[in-house]
C-alpha cells in the first residue's frame, strides 16, 4: 500500500480517479481505516479557502483543505451540503504532476466543516513535493510542500519564516504578500491566527472591505469560529503562503479568548461554560490548520505540543503555553505570587515532555516555537519593577526549570521563536536576567504581527520600556515577519517590515535589522 | 432534526424587570460536539422554532432575553441543541416564563427625576456634555423635588473614582423629597440607567436619611452612554439596566427626606430616570 506509483496521470486522469485500492481513507485524515465513502456531489468552486500543508517529517507530511464554496455562509458550513464528500488528493515530484508518487482519498464530513487532513506517508526525506485535491469535478490550486531531512542526517541549511497575530480587520496582509516570495523551508506561525472580537466600524481599519452584521459579534459558538477562520482565510496572500510552504503552527489566546488560562476565562464565564467554548474553538482551529490526527481535539482537550526534527541541524519543540497554564495570580506584585515554585505555564506533563526532549536532543540547535515572551521584561522604567503575568514572567519558576534543564543537558544553542506582542524584538536569554554580566544561555526572536495594531511605527510608547531591559537588543513597532537561516555554524535572523497595512497591500518590504547568532555562542550580533 | 443530538434538560427561568433569564442543563456536550444552543421564544405557547422566533444562540447554558419592557410579560421558550455537523436536537420545552413588573408601572410615583423612557435626553448636560460636569456640579447633584428641574439640576452622568475627567474621586448625588407622613410600608426606589461603563461600572451605595439601604453592583454596559442618550434609537449600542429596591419605611420620615447615591467605586453610570414609588 502506498508504494510510489509508476503511473503518471494527467489532469484528466485525476478527474477520473476515484475509489482506487491504494487510497488512504478516513474521516478527513486519510488514514487507511475503511471509513464509509463519502459522496461525489460538490457545489462549484469548493476550494475557495485554499490548500495547505504542514508538520513535515522525513517521509510524510500532512495536507489540508476545507471545502467551502460559500466561505462566509453564516452557519459556518461554507455552503456545503450536510453530507460527507470524497476528497481525492495526489502528490507529485513536479508541478505538472507528471511524476505522481502518492494519491489517496479522504472523507470531508460536516462534523469537521468539510476539512480534510490526509497524512501522506512514504515520501522521500528532504524533498520538495507538489499536491492538489479533487472533489467532484473540481480541482484545487496546486500546493508545494517539502519533507524534513532524514533523521540525524547532516543538513546544511534550514530557512524559515516567523509570523503571528493576523488581525485581518486591522490591515492588509502585505507581509504575507512578500513572505510568499521568500524561499523558505518552513513557516512557523506563533499564535493569534484569528481574533474573537466583534468586527465593526471601531476596529475595521483594513480599507476597501466591508463585513456583514454576523461578524459584529464576539465569537463564542462553533459556527462563529468557523466563520471567523473563513473570513481571515479569504485573504489571497495568506492562502498563497499556505500553498507554497509547509506550516508549523501553534496558537496563543485569541484562537479562543483574550488572556484565557487553561479553563479560566478572564471575562467571568464559568469553567463549565468556558470549557464548552474551548472545545468548539479547538475544533475550529483543527479544522482550519494543517495538523496531524494526533492533534484531533477530544472535547475541550487538544494535544498541540509536538516535536519536529530537521536532520541533525535542529530539533523544534512546538509549545502550548495556553491550555495547561495556571491562572493569573491574584496578586501581581513583582516578586510575589508569580514566583511561586508551583506555578507552570506548560503544565506538568508538557514540562516533563520538554525536559526529556532537551535531554535526548543531539541537534545543533534547539528551537522553541511558542507564543509569549520568554525573556524577563521589567515594564517599569523607573526604580520599581512590574511584570506581565500573561507571559513567562508570570511563571518564573517554570522558566527557571527550563533554563536549568538547558544548562544541565548542555544545550548550547537554544532559540525561542515568539509572537504575541505585535512588535519585533530580539533579546538574549540570560542565566540571571537581573545580572547583565551573567551568562547568555539562549536567544529569543520575537516576530511582530502580520496585521494586528494596524500600521504601527518604528518607535512607540513601549520602545523605551523594552529597550530599558539590557538584554533586549532591538525593537520595532511596524508590521512584518522574521526570516531565519540556520546552518551548523550560525543562525541569521532578518527582521522584515512594511510601512503600512491599513490603506492597501502595496507597501514594499524592507529589512530593518539583521542579527547573527554563532553556534556555540548564544546571543545576538547585529550586522545591519 | 435528529435523535443523535441530545436535547437539553432542566429548563428554568428567572424573571427580572424587562428581562427573562433562561437556564438549562447540557447533556453530553462533547459527543457529538455542541456547536451552540439556539433559544426560540414567543408569547404564543403553540409557536414553532423558526428564524422569526429565534431569540439567540449561545455556547453557555443560559441566555438572557432582554428588552421586554417594564410591564410583566409571559413568554414561552424552546431550546434546540445544534451539533458540529449542523444537526438539530428535538426542541426542549416549552418553558413558560414571565418577567417582573416595574414599580414604575404598578406603583404610584412619589417623587421622580426624569422620565422612565430609556432616554436620558431630558437630564442636565445630556447627551455628551460630561466635560462641563466638574464646573457645573463640583459637589455632585443636590436635587429638591418640586423645585429643581431635571434639565438643570440632575446630570445625565454620575461619575466615579475611575473617571479622571471628574477628578478621580467619589461623587455623591442627593435627592430630596417631602412626604406628608411617614409611610407604613416600604417605598421603592427605581433607578433606570441607559448605560454604564463596559468593564468597570462600579457600585452605588444608597442611603436614606443617613440609613444605609443598599450597596448595588451595577451591570456592565457599553461605554457609549457618556456620548449618546437614546437607547430606543434603532441600532443603539447603549445597554440599559434597571435597579429597583425597597426603601424601608423605617428609614423614611414625615417631611423632608434625602436619598444619597454615593459612587465610590468604578466609573460612571448614565441615568434614564430616578424615582421613589409607593408600590401599593
Amino acid at each position: 500500500m502506498n508504494e510510489p506509483s509508476q503511473w503518471t496521470p494527467n489532469r484528466r486522469d485525476f478527474l477520473a480517479l476515484a475509489g482506487l485500492s491504494a487510497t488512504a481513507v478516513a474521516l478527513g485524515s486519510g488514514a487507511p481505516a475503511g471509513a464509509t465513502p463519502g459522496g461525489d456531489r460538490v457545489p462549484a468552486d469548493p476550494f475557495r479557502l485554499g490548500v495547505a500543508s504542514g508538520d513535515p517529517e522525513p517521509t510524510s507530511v500532512v495536507l489540508w483543505t476545507r471545502l467551502a464554496p460559500d466561505p462566509l455562509a453564516e452557519d459556518g458550513h461554507g455552503g456545503m451540503p450536510a453530507h460527507p464528500v470524497d476528497v481525492h488528493y495526489e502528490v507529485a515530484e513536479d508541478e505538472r504532476f507528471a511524476r505522481v508518487v502518492r494519491r489517496g482519498r479522504a472523507v470531508a464530513s460536516p462534523e469537521l466543516a468539510h476539512s480534510v487532513h490526509p497524512e501522506v506517508e512514504g515520501l522521500r526525506p528532504g524533498r520538495e513535493y507538489f499536491y492538489r485535491f479533487r472533489a467532484g469535478g473540481e480541482i484545487s490550486p496546486v500546493g508545494r510542500t517539502r519533507t524534513a531531512p532524514a533523521p540525524g542526517s547532516g543538513v546544511g541549511r534550514l530557512s524559515f519564516a516567523m509570523a503571528s497575530c493576523q488581525a485581518w480587520y486591522h490591515g492588509h496582509f502585505t507581509a504575507y504578500r512578500h513572505l510568499a516570495e521568500e524561499d523558505v523551508d518552513l513557516v512557523f506561525f506563533l499564535g493569534d491566527y484569528v481574533y474573537e472580537y466583534a468586527i465593526n466600524s471601531g476596529n475595521l481599519w483594513r480599507q476597501g472591505v466591508s463585513v456583514g452584521p454576523a461578524h459584529d459579534a464576539t465569537v463564542r459558538t462553533l459556527e462563529q469560529y468557523r466563520l471567523r477562520y473563513a473570513l481571515f482565510k479569504t485573504d489571497p496572500h495568506l492562502q498563497r503562503v499556505h500553498a507554497r510552504v509547509p506550516w508549523v503552527g501553534t496558537w496563543d489566546d485569541h484562537e479562543v479568548q483574550n488572556n484565557y488560562a487553561d479553563a479560566h476565562s478572564q471575562y467571568g464565564i464559568s469553567i463549565e461554560d468556558f470549557e464548552r467554548q474551548r472545545a468548539v474553538a479547538y475544533r475550529a482551529y483543527y479544522e482550519n490548520m494543517p495538523l496531524r490526527r494526533s492533534s484531533l481535539p477530544d472535547g475541550p482537550d487538544m494535544r498541540l505540543y509536538r516535536r519536529l526534527s530537521w536532520g541533525s541541524l535542529a530539533d523544534v519543540h512546538v509549545l502550548d503555553t495556553r491550555q495547561y497554564r495556571d491562572d493569573f495570580p491574584t496578586d501581581s506584585t513583582a516578586g510575589g505570587e508569580h514566583t511561586d515554585p508551583g506555578r507552570s505555564i506548560l503544565g506538568e506533563r508538557q514540562e516533563r515532555w520538554l525536559d526529556q526532549g532537551l535531554r535526548h536532543s543531539r541537534a545543533t540547535w534547539n528551537v522553541l516555537a511558542q507564543q509569549v515572551v520568554l525573556a524577563q521584561i521589567d515594564r517599569d522604567t523607573g526604580p520599581g519593577r512590574t511584570f506581565s503575568m500573561d507571559q513567562w514572567d508570570g511563571f518564573t519558576a517554570n522558566r527557571d526549570r527550563l533554563f536549568a534543564a538547558v544548562r544541565r543537558y548542555g544545550i548550547g544553542n537554544l532559540v525561542a521563536l515568539t509572537g504575541d506582542i505585535h512588535r519585533h524584538v530580539a533579546a538574549e536569554l540570560k542565566a540571571d536576567f537581573d545580572d547583565p554580566d551573567s551568562a547568555t544561555i539562549g536567544t529569543e526572536l520575537v516576530t511582530t504581527s502580520v496585521g494586528s495594531d494596524g500600521d504601527g511605527a518604528p518607535t512607540d510608547r513601549y520602545t523605551e520600556l523594552w529597550l530599558a531591559n539590557p538584554h533586549v537588543k532591538f525593537y520595532d513597532g511596524r508590521r512584518g515577519y522574521v526570516l531565519g537561516t540556520m546552518t551548523p555554524e550560525r543562525l541569521t535572523s532578518e527582521f522584515k517590515i512594511v510601512d503600512y497595512v491599513q490603506r492597501d497591500d502595496a507597501a514594499p518590504v524592507s529589512t530593518v535589522a539583521r542579527f547573527v547568532t554563532e553556534a556555540g555562542r548564544p546571543g545576538l550580533k547585529r550586522e545591519a | 432534526m435528529s435523535g443523535i443530538v441530545p436535547e437539553v434538560g432542566d429548563l428554568t427561568f428567572e424573571g427580572g424587570i424587562g428581562r427573562i433569564d433562561i437556564r438549562w442543563r447540557a447533556r453530553r456536550p462533547y459527543r457529538p460536539l455542541v456547536d451552540h444552543f439556539a433559544v426560540y421564544g414567543s408569547p404564543d405557547p403553540r409557536f414553532r422554532p423558526s428564524p422569526e422566533t429565534l431569540i439567540g444562540k449561545t455556547i453557555d447554558t443560559r441566555l438572557r432575553h432582554e428588552g421586554l419592557g417594564p410591564e410583566r410579560r409571559t413568554w414561552y421558550y424552546r431550546v434546540v441543541t445544534v451539533d458540529a455537523a449542523g444537526r438539530w436536537s428535538r426542541p426542549a420545552g416549552p418553558l413558560r416564563a414571565s418577567s417582573a413588573e416595574s414599580v414604575t408601572v404598578s406603583g404610584r410615583p412619589v417623587a421622580v427625576v426624569g422620565e422612565f423612557d430609556r432616554k436620558g435626553l431630558e437630564l442636565a448636560l445630556s447627551p455628551n456634555g460630561y466635560a462641563q460636569y466638574p464646573a457645573r456640579f463640583p459637589d455632585g447633584a443636590d436635587y429638591l423635588h418640586g423645585v429643581s428641574t431635571p434639565g438643570a439640576d440632575w446630570p445625565y452622568l454620575h461619575p466615579g473614582p475611575a473617571d479622571r475627567w471628574a477628578g478621580s474621586r467619589a461623587h455623591t448625588f442627593r435627592f430630596r423629597f417631602d412626604l406628608p407622613s411617614a409611610p407604613e410600608a416600604d417605598l421603592v426606589l427605581a433607578m433606570w440607567l441607559i448605560d454604564t461603563h463596559a468593564s468597570i461600572p462600579g457600585r452605588v451605595e444608597i442611603s436614606c436619611n443617613g440609613t444605609a439601604i443598599a450597596d448595588v453592583a451595577l451591570e456592565n454596559g457599553a461605554t457609549r452612554g457618556s456620548l449618546e442618550g437614546d437607547a430606543t434609537a434603532p441600532g443603539s449600542p447603549l445597554k440599559p439596566s434597571v435597579v429597583e429596591l425597597p426603601v424601608p419605611a423605617s428609614a423614611l420620615v414625615t417631611g423632608r427626606n434625602v436619598l444619597t447615591l454615593h459612587k465610590g467605586e468604578g466609573s460612571w453610570h448614565a441615568y434614564d430616570a430616578l424615582g421613589v414609588f409607593d408600590p401599593a
